[in-house]
């Protein structure tokens, strides 16, 4: 088994189209895992290796957080392609969960835009340290330096420069290294060849200064250095240690430049990434015990504990499953026998591959750090594998809940058969990804966290799995809930032959704070005898996924059942539970019910001389607009806007904008509708 | 939220002669660096937005997350404070009725700020009563640029708040006893007050009140955690 310490497991994490997959096809190509290279949106028509997905090459954009495997210095490293799309964060998250650090790729001409804001929150959601790169140097508009301000200023990162530029634009050459205080340029059709040569005379006096201020910054996390700075004997290895550590803790980014399309500032950054990134046992990991009220239970990164493994990504081939997995604790092998915490299942592993891209390399055994990947294992995404000694479950990935859904009709029988198959498998791969039958309408209908995100799985059911879909309008998850308290006082009585059934309950229901179900039950002296109280809890529980206003499922509601009465022969669970359906039913109308709508946060980036036209489309859309930002030449306009005015607000922005502005979008919080919008969707309903 | 006025700092203002700024006039709070200069201009802010008068947050430093967090956890300690009930209701007021516009990174100018102000007029029908503006370098300011702003203050109607940043090495003053930075222009300010730290708390110093006299020790005692007034 290799030292699990020269081991990195990082994830190239950025704004779309600022260069990751080109900068990944680099890395591969200098590692030697690939030996041709290829543009993302390429001529040559077979797109960058990353990009394994039809749809990903099309569209020019990364979908899947593919895994792949390379060896830099002596050091492995396993990368984590992840996607740019806020759509699609929930690929980013797991990326982000299984990673011990990260390259930030910034675009030096955008700079820090609002998807980088984003997937930095996600970032710091899971304390992944990260190295920035400052990418596309060679572009016209290029300004590395202001994008170092915009990492301190917008993302409140402690960036220090360990390059400078040599030229800009499409003067741009090579790099000045600040460690080495050495010019470093890059030869060869592809870049492969790294000259080192004397700093030019020209930036000398900027590189010393530079340095200097590297110094400065990388002394905070080293007494040594301290010590070695004033006494002027400085040597590589404490720069290195020094800046490891600050960039470990989290207190410093050190930062990069570079080319990735004209093969500038690679090397380097590998060289970063196994100098400054952490190994799997410099990240803390714990596990929860199930057992034990899900305390966390620290593990230990080494092969000979009992093992714990996280499938984090699920991927279909033609031959099978693949389950990508990363190893915690103790080791994986072929023919191992592993369980499944969730299910108690047992599985045997058949097959356990490193992935390189969509190609794959057979081992016999994998230890506790790496990230590996298992073959025709049935599993979910997010599922803890042990092997039996332990029952430990990794802890629980943050899911937000989807927002909008969309009908799905297939054209005929066929297209049926492999929707279904299609629709079971996203919803194995991704938790924000639902499914179900509406059982009204008998329609599919899909729900998802905004409309490109279900616009892909559509047609990736088309080309993946040959299944012809048409498509409803997006419909938004509305929900209803209660303003006030209201009391009930409600009798069942039956009496049509046979065996009768009564009961009677009586309480209030009111608002609950936290926005879920609660029940409680205050019944004295036995009233409503113990036996039937689940029955009345299940009953009031049960009118929570219809309302009575619009007949969408209700949240927030707290229930206090504080008296009842039974009969001797005719109260019975059925009895109990038609008691507290008709105790809603009498309540509800009572307690205020309102309808809410998902509010979505929206950021857009768009060149300052159309703030005005942005924020009036946004106005037009009951959005309201929180703030605006102006960086150089842009502004950043955020708002609170309802989802449901949000659709085709994409095309809406391009033709607005010539094209020069974008946006994300991400959930924010239930809120009641206007009024206006209650009434459209009452008449709505009455229609129906 | 009348309740307000007997924990806000301003309560200083309450003891000026015109009982505060008033709409076409400039005013500036003087501090060091920590003291909790942007404390206080929110608590000025916050006086604003609970009375639903419209708001402009300008900020020069800081991105409006950060200055978003400020609001909130003055909010907080507000509710605290208060013993006040509905938290949500007054952060809804707020966001309704406030707007940060933040100039990172140098991009501020005179010419981008009114656009900015004619556009929110424009496109969104809001005109706001007072503008805050947090992070001016007055060391580097000049005396056009405070001119241009007092133009601004009479031809859109709002009173402007500023925070102005001091040295506890440069103790100068002018013969208005008006200290560094604003003692080059402090004609152009119609209220000008200080926040000074001192071993018994935090006091805030009300040092020029239009064109009358200032009594000595016309102060408010502040919490220096809360910046909620003491007295």
């Amino acid at each position: 088994m290799d030292d699990v310490r020269k081991l990195r497991n990082i994830g190239i994490s950025a704004h779309i189209d600022s260069g990751k997959t080109t900068l990944t096809e680099r890395i591969l190509y200098y590692t030697k895992r690939i030996f041709a290279m290829h543009e993302v949106r390429g001529k040559d028509g077979v797109g960058a290796t990353m990009d394994s997905m039809e749809l990903e090459k099309e569209r020019g954009i990364t979908i899947s957080s593919a895994a792949t495997y390379c060896e830099w210095g002596g050091h492995r490293i396993n990368i984590i392609d992840t996607p740019g799309h806020v759509d699609f964060t929930i690929e980013v998250e797991r990326a982000l969960r299984v990673l011990d650090g990260a390259i930030l790729i910034l675009c030096a001409v955008g700079g820090v835009q609002s998807q980088s804001l984003t997937v930095d929150r996600q970032m710091n959601r899971y304390k992944v340290p990260r190295i920035a790169f400052v990418n596309k140097c060679d572009r016209s508009g290029a300004d590395p330096y202001r994008v170092v301000d915009q990492l301190r200023e917008r993302l409140g990162h402690n960036p220090v420069l360990m390059q400078i530029p040599i030229g800009l634009e499409g003067d741009f050459r090579g790099v000045v290294d600040l460690v080495r205080m050495k010019a470093v340029y890059f030869d060869g059709p592809h870049g492969e060849e790294v000259r080192v040569e004397d700093i030019p005379a020209e930036l000398l006096e900027e590189a010393e200064k530079r340095r200097e201020d590297m110094l400065d910054a990388a002394s905070m996390f080293s007494d040594e250095l301290t010590e070695a700075v004033l006494e002027d004997h400085v040597t590589e290895d404490l720069i290195h240690d020094a800046v490891r550590s600050g960039t470990l803790s989290l207190r410093m980014t050190p930062v990069f430049v570079g080319s990735a399309y004209k093969n500038i500032g690679v090397q380097p950054a590998l060289d970063a990434v196994v100098h400054y990134l952490p190994s799997p046992p410099d990240v803390p990991v714990h596990a929860l015990d199930p057992d034990h009220d899900e305390r966390e239970i620290p593990l230990q990164c080494t092969p000979d504990g009992p093992t714990v493994a996280l499938a984090f990504k699920l991927e279909v081939t033609p031959y099978g499953q693949l389950t990508y997995v990363r190893i915690y604790q103790g080791s994986v092998g072929k023919g191992d026998d592993l369980y499944i915490i969730r299910s108690g299942k047992k599985i045997k592993v058949g097959r356990l591959v490193r992935m390189h891209a969509d190609e794959m390399e057979d081992i016999s055994r994998a230890y506790a750090g790496d990230i590996v990947a298992l073959f025709g294992v049935e599993c979910y995404s997010g599922d803890t594998f042990t092997d039996g000694r332990v029952n430990y479950t990794m802890s629980s990935m943050f899911v937000p809940e989807p927002v909008i859904s969309l009908a799905l009709s297939p054209r005929d029988k066929k297209a049926q058969d492999n929707m279904s198959k299609a629709l079971g498998r996203f919803a194995r791969e991704d938790p924000t990804f639902r499914t179900h039958v509406d059982r009204e309408s008998g329609e599919t209908i899909i729900s998802g966290m905004g409309e490109l995100h279900l616009e892909v799985y559509v047609e990736r059911m088309r080309r993946e799995f040959n299944a012809e879909v048409t498509t409803g309008m997006p419909q938004v998850a509305y929900r209803e809930s209660l303003t006030k308290r209201a009391d009930f006082d409600y009798t069942h009585k039956k009496q049509t032959g046979g065996a009768g059934q009564y009961g009677r309950v009586a309480g209030f229901i009111e608002p609950s704070r936290e926005g879920t179900f609660e029940f409680v039950n205050q019944v004295k002296g036995g009233a409503i005898p113990t036996e039937f109280i689940p029955a009345v809890e299940k009953g009031f529980r049960s009118c929570m996924e219809k309302g009575l206003l619009v007949e969408f499922p209700v949240v927030g509601m707290k229930v206090t059942v504080n008296d009842g009465q039974a009969h001797s022969v005719d109260s019975s669970e059925r009895a109990f539970l038609a008691a507290a359906v008709g105790a809603f039913g009498q309540a509800y109308p009572k307690a205020g019910p309102v309808i809410l709508e998902p509010i979505m946060k929206i950021a857009v980036e768009t060149p300052s001389e159309f703030q005005g036209t942005v924020m009036s489309s946004i106005n037009q859309r009951r959005g309201l607009i929180m703030s605006s930002t102006e960086d150089g030449t842009f502004s950043t306009i955020e708002a609170e806007v309802p989802l449901a005015e949000m659709f085709g607000y994409a095309t809406t922005l391009r033709s607005l904008t010539q094209g020069k502005a974008e946006f994300t979008m991400e959930f924010s919080r239930y809120a009641k509708v206007p009024e206006a919008v209650a009434e459209e969707l009452k008449s709505r309903k009455r229609r129906k | 939220m009348d309740s307000f006025i007997s924990v806000s700092p301003l309560k200083i203002l309450e003891k000026s002669s015109r009982k505060g700024l008033g709409k076409g006039n400039l005013g500036v709070l003087i501090a060091r660096a920590g003291v909790g200069k942007t404390a206080c201009l929110v608590h000025i802010a916050l006086d604003k937005l609970f009375r639903k008068e419209r708001l402009v947050h300008v900020s020069l430093e800081e991105g409006p997350e950060k200055v978003t967090a400020y609001y909130n956890v003055m909010v907080s300690d507000l509710v605290k404070a208060l013993n006040l009930e509905d938290e949500a209701e007054i952060r809804w007021i707020i966001d309704r009725n406030r707007m940060i516009l933040a100039y990172l990174n140098r991009s501020f100018s005179m010419e981008r700020l009114e656009r900015s102000l004619t556009s929110l007029v424009d496109n969104l029908d809001f005109a706001p009563e007072t503008l805050i503006v947090d992070g001016l370098d007055f060391e580097s300011a000049d005396r056009e640029i405070i001119e241009r702003f007092k133009d601004l203050a009479g031809r859109c109607d709002v009173e402007i708040w500023f925070s102005a940043l001091s040295h506890r090495h440069i103790t100068e003053t002018n013969e208005r006893g008006i200290p560094y930075p604003c003692e080059r222009f402090d004609d152009l300010f119609s209220l000008i007050i200080r926040l000074d730290p001192d071993p018994t708390g935090v006091f805030l110093r009300l040092l020029k009140d239009y064109d009358a006299p200032v009594a000595p020790g016309m102060a408010v005692r502040l919490d220096p955690n809360t910046f909620l007034a003491l007295d």
